[in-house]
């Protein structure tokens, strides 16, 4: 198998993985602050 | 490339101390934010079933992350090649992905459940509830001695400090801030877990690749791979590994309180959200671990003491430097201490509803006061029972196995349970009691698995592929496509897996499992009389506190 195509296949998980991170993190933000806001617990 | 037997490098025991305690007391002051001067039973076990999208998204994806599947990913890539990671975290991550469709029925019939077990002490009576309630305890007990485990492996490996004592300083931390909070605590340091885990992936995997030498470690190491092992559509890696996690997929989900108790703990609005996000951060994270498998594979590494468990604490101490090392920890005891915490409050809630609500106390005498203690005590045991279960190292994947197996048993019996209303408590019990007879010996090899019973076993298990595919297809599409789907891919496999099949005791035994279940229930509902009303089931699963009024928390949200 070509290495190139073997490179991308190892670094393209990271990637995925940043953006779900990404995904997760600002939800966790929107809902800490609205939390905040309503004085009340996250959970 | 490294070469083998390189000394690895150690965090020093103060380090080691400094990193445990910022990580289990960061974790524990997180935790004593959302105490309450009031305490609740129902908030201890769902979280008063309204969390947010981030929170139980981070929440799913943690507590299905746990250090074992990094290790077996790993281990996949190192012994199946470049699809091995593939056919271990794609499969994984899809048990998440299929169970949401049934997830939104059952909180349809079931909105403020805290177990599945419940649910069903509801649906059907107490030895269906006691079945699969026993099958979740087996499977979290297990799980949390295989995190032990991890932690006392990684601890002993990276640190001048010993396995017991590896185990006994995560067991510590884990218990410290998951006893007070529940279920509250597991799913708000969630957050800071995965943020830890899926952060450490995105840099240690690039940093470990280029350190091991880029793309050149791929054209050096080609002599190192079997054409097999080199191969996106590896026929080992299939029927070894990918196969039997497919055949687990619904099985897994099913019997696993942690994920139950999350779905009931969720908004209901956001469940599919959830369960998508969650599929796609367990798989990137769990299938890009399993790339140090296959880069240690094309190096030519050997793994310290020839265990495989070593690979993934092997490729950091050679290739990560002190920083990233200290980050690598954090990643897995990130990732055994979700999972071990959200199965302390999977066992908690289990005694909690199942056993005390449901069967000490019975349901309205229930007392709030005594669930809580009766769900801290069980947090202790069950910690207790774990250290004790990792002291000894059994092979606890040798009885996941078969908990994996007993739970195919449960699948069909349960999901039938929630949208047929003629599945009777017998028809549940004799079916997979059935199913279990006729799993272990063809798992054991008790009766030999060849000649005329090899045959049988495989025409049992072809059924067995066409239930699995048409349960998965149930989910999304309905009965009709379900049938159809599952006739279809009964039909296909046929001429392959007839005459082979049975040489594949892991794969055999959970299709044999999910046929002989499928195939009893079916056979025993269809001749029953039984109509039940599923409108029942929210008025006998609900809150067990007295309802309070909805005053705002001027403290809370710090």
């Amino acid at each position: 198998m070509e290495p190139i195509f073997l490179t991308l296949y190892v670094l393209m998980w990271p990637v995925i993985v940043a953006g779900t991170l990404f995904v997760i993190t600002r939800a966790f933000l929107r809902e800490w602050l609205e939390a905040r806001r309503e004085k009340r617990h996250l959970v | 490339m490294a070469p083998n037997g390189v000394e690895l490098q150690q965090l020093s025991g103060w380090l080691a101390i400094a990193l445990l305690v910022f990580f289990y007391g960061g974790t524990f002051i997180m935790t004593l934010g959302i105490g309450k001067k009031k305490e609740n039973a129902d908030g201890y076990m769902t979280a008063g079933n309204k969390i947010g999208f981030g929170i139980s998204a981070a929440s799913m994806t943690a507590t299905w992350i746990w250090a074992s599947s990094m290790y077996a990913s790993a281990t996949s890539g190192y012994t199946y090649g470049v699809s091995g990671p593939i056919h271990y975290g794609l499969w994984g991550a899809l048990m998440i992905l299929f169970i949401y469709p049934f997830g939104k029925r059952i909180r349809k019939v079931a909105p403020r459940a805290h177990t599945l077990a419940e649910v069903m002490y509801a649906r059907h009576g107490r030895a269906s509830q006691l079945m699969l309630a026993g099958s979740n305890i087996v499977g979290s007990l297990i799980s949390v001695t295989s995190n032990f485990i991890a932690g006392g492996a990684l601890i002993g490996m990276l640190t001048p400090f010993t396995f017991q004592q590896g185990i006994l300083a995560v067991a510590a931390g884990t218990l410290l801030y998951s006893l007070w909070s529940g279920f509250r605590a597991s799913v708000m340091t969630d957050f800071a877990q995965v943020l830890a885990m899926l952060g450490a992936v995105v840099i240690i995997i690039p940093v470990v690749f280029f350190a091991a030498g880029g793309t050149d470690m791929f054209a050096q190491g080609a002599a190192n791979v079997t054409p097999q092992q080199g191969s996106f559509f590896s026929s080992d890696a299939f029927m070894n590994q990918g196969a039997p996690y497919i055949a687990a997929v619904l099985a897994y989900a099913i019997g696993n309180q942690t994920i139950a108790q999350r779905l009931f703990a969720v908004r209901e609005d956001l469940i599919k959200k959830t369960f998508v996000t969650a599929t796609v951060g367990y798989g990137a994270t769990i299938i890009g671990i399993g790339m140090l498998g296959v880069m240690a594979l094309y190096l030519g590494i050997t793994p310290t003491g020839g265990d495989v468990n070593n690979l993934i604490p092997q490729m950091a101490a050679t290739y990560l430097g002190p920083v990233l090392l200290c980050l690598f920890m954090i990643m897995v005891i990130g990732a055994l201490s979700s999972t071990a915490d959200a199965d302390l409050c999977a066992l908690s809630s289990i005694m909690m509803a199942d056993i005390y609500g449901q069967n000490v106390a019975k349901r309205g005498k229930a007392n709030p006061k005594t669930m809580l203690l009766v769900g801290r005590i069980t947090m202790v045991v069950a910690t207790g029972a774990g250290l004790f279960f990792a002291s000894g190292q059994m092979n606890i994947l040798d009885l996941l196995v078969f908990v994996g197996a007993l739970w195919g048993c449960l699948v069909f019996p349960v999901i039938a349970s929630f949208y047929w209303s003629k599945v009777t408590n017998a028809a549940f019990v004799t079916a997979v009691i059935t199913a279990l007879a006729v799993f272990i010996p063809v798992r054991f090899s008790w009766i030999p698995v060849d000649g005329l019973w090899g045959l049988i076993v495989d025409v049992i298990s072809i059924a067995g592929i066409g239930v699995v595919i048409g349960l998965m297809s149930f989910g999304f599409f309905g009965g009709r496509v379900a049938r159809i789907a599952g006739i279809i891919a009964a039909v296909v496999a046929a001429p392959f897996a007839f005459g082979q099949l049975h040489e594949y005791a892991v794969l055999s035994g959970s299709l044999v499992a999910y046929a002989v279940s499928t195939g009893v229930c079916f056979l025993m509902s269809a001749r029953s009389r039984m109509d039940f009303d599923f409108s029942t089931i929210q008025d006998k699963v609900g809150d067990f506190d007295p309802a309070e009024p909805a005053v705002p928390d001027a403290t809370a949200a710090r």
